[in-house]
């Protein structure tokens, strides 16, 4: 079931390399004005903003499966898979899984990149910097099909989606210092999954460290978003999705 | 065995299928024969824990469709009404990724069993082509094709002909049949009289979220009195009393719909001048006459009061 989720991604191949290239451009111009303007003693914001950008994309490409998912349900085509001999537990990690799997390949070159121009400290830093990542991807993975099952609109699903990206991307640590947010961003953002990742990823590749509370909130974050996504997802579809 | 009892779904406050009981014997080919929105989809995807049921309880080989869900999947295949084929892979693909899913098959295996299928069906040429870009009629053979390469214990077939031509009917139905010989048990919903009739040893009436009737065709047909149909159409039926042909001792029952009158009745040779007589008499044109056998398609008529097509 995985498997099928990802091979969707290498269906379409010049997805990956239009948004890779979109984003090493982005990186490189906007990072480099930026990092002009924002000076802060002891951090370096264009690595900063360079650890931050991959988690931000990785969030929101996570959300795809969500849509992935809705499409199926509209088209008929998740009533067949529901009829194959795999139990329902299996079929919705499976799909996370190949969702955050999916997310993982599409950022990996974007990644390496970054981590050199982090000059990461050793092997294991890339791993454990990819860990906080994937569960992250996981999670949102989770929360995407968690909405895709729960709203009944396509316009007003991806109107939500769209939202929710919005607020567990921009209201985080990725992309800017908790100093420079307005408050009311900055009430939230130590408390996004999406700051976790970024915070965890950056101690891991700037000097090998492990944060660990912001993995183990990471990992809280995947278990309530599959757990939420399961349950609301047989609920609906056995109850009869489209009427 | 698959065991329906007082079975229903309620989809907001619509009975989609309502009180449903009937048993399937294992290796019997039963057709559900009603008009579209009569409840054969719902009930099928119930079995194959796609919906839940909302009332009653729906067993197959023992296990529970709610409470053993995974048991009962790994017995029934389904090929859905409209295809659920992911329309980027090609007929090939589609049909190896299920085998993968359904079977344990190696790849040697599924590679054989897809040519196998793909060839009897006429799909050989078309194995690579993309299935978005394939006919209506090709399409519901690629999602026909799942079951028939899968040879599930339990196979369900969702209206298998619909859109397909006369040849590739045959050519469905043969393999439908070749399955149960084989030892699937097949259930196969249709509102094609002639698909009911010529492949079902049982069928099982559906109409309006309830079972109507369920026997062989020929125990249906034995159902309506006299044996015999006299269809008669009149030039004129709005005067039409039924009472009028009712008092004939070998008439048992008179239908109409709109010009066309229905006369079950037996000795329609013998009657038949008389029943000519007694309508111009009261100043009928019959426009014209035809005696038949009682098929199927005059069974549903008197279970369900409505015709199929
Ligand atoms: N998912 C659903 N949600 C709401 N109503 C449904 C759903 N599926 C079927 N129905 C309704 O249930 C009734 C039976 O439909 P169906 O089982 O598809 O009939 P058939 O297959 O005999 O044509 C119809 O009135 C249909 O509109
Ligand atoms: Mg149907």
């Amino acid at each position: 079931m995985a498997l099928r989720d990802v091979s969707v991604l290498f269906r379409t191949p010049w997805i990956i390399i239009t948004r890779g290239l979109a984003f090493v451009i982005q990186l490189f111009v906007f990072a480099y004005l930026i990092s002009g303007l924002i000076l802060v003693p002891g951090l370096n914001f264009f690595q900063y903003y360079a650890v931050g950008s991959v988690v931000a994309t990785i969030a929101s490409i996570s959300f795809v499966i969500g849509y992935d998912i809705f499409e199926e349900a509209e088209e008929g085509v998740l009533d067949y898979l529901l009829t194959l001999p795999i139990s329902r537990r299996q079929f919705i990690i499976g799909r996370a899984l190949g969702g955050a799997l999916r997310a993982i390949i599409y950022i990996i070159p974007m990644f390496l990149v970054v981590a050199f121009i982090e000059g990461f400290a050793q092997p294991l830093s890339i791993l454990s910097a990819l860990l906080s990542l994937f569960l992250l991807a996981f999670g949102v993975t989770g929360m995407s099909i968690t909405v895709a099952v729960s709203v009944k609109s396509a316009n007003r699903f991806d109107v939500v989606l769209a939202l929710l990206e919005l607020a567990v991307s921009r209201g985080s640590t990725a992309l800017y210092p908790i100093a420079f947010m307005p408050l009311y961003v900055s009430v939230f953002a130590p408390f996004s999954p999406v700051s976790f990742a970024a915070d965890s990823a950056r101690a891991s590749l700037v000097g090998f460290s492990l944060d660990l509370p912001a993995i183990a909130g990471l990992v809280a974050f995947v278990v309530v978003f599959l757990g939420l996504g399961a349950a609301f997802y047989f609920r609906r579809l056995e109850g009869g999705i489209y009427s | 065995m698959i065991t329906f009892d007082n079975a229903g779904k309620r989809f907001g406050n619509l009975d989609a299928v309502k009180d449903f009981s009937i048993t399937i014997k294992d290796g019997e080919i039963l057709g559900l024969l009603g008009p579209n929105g009569a409840g054969k989809t719902t009930l099928m995807l119930m079995m194959g824990t796609v919906y839940r049921p909302t009332s009653g309880t729906i067993s197959v080989n023992g296990y529970d469709v709610v409470k053993q869900p995974n048991e009962v999947r790994k017995l029934i295949g389904i090929a859905f009404q409209d295809p659920r084929v992911d329309g980027i892979l090609s007929a090939s693909d589609v049909l190896n990724w299920h085998l993968k899913m359904t079977t344990l098959f190696d790849k040697v295996e599924r590679r054989r069993r897809v040519e196998d299928v793909l060839k009897s069906l006429d799909l050989w040429e078309a194995r690579k082509k993309r299935t978005w870009l394939m006919s209506g009629g090709m399409k519901k053979k690629v999602e026909d094709a799942k079951i028939l390469v899968q040879r599930p214990s339990i196979a369900v077939f969702d209206e298998p002909t619909a859109f397909l031509d006369v040849p590739s009917r045959l050519l469905v139905w043969k393999m439908i049949r070749q399955l149960r010989d084989e030892g699937s048990t097949v259930i196969v919903a249709t509102n094609m009289m002639d698909e009911a009739e010529r492949l079902s040893e049982r069928v099982a009436i559906v109409n309006k979220g309830r079972l109507v009737a369920s026997e062989t065709p020929e125990q249906l047909k034995g159902t309506v009195k006299g044996g015999e149909v006299l269809e008669l159409t009149l030039n004129d039926g709005s005067e039409f009393k039924a009472d009028l042909l009712r008092e004939f001792p070998e008439v048992h029952d008179v239908k109409q719909q709109d010009n066309k009158i229905m006369v079950f009745l037996n000795s329609g040779t013998l009657l038949l001048p008389k029943i000519v007589d007694t309508l111009s008499t009261r100043g009928f044109k019959i426009e014209s006459v035809r005696l038949k056998e009682v098929s199927l398609e005059d069974v549903f008529l008197t279970y369900t009061g409505q015709r199929l097509e």
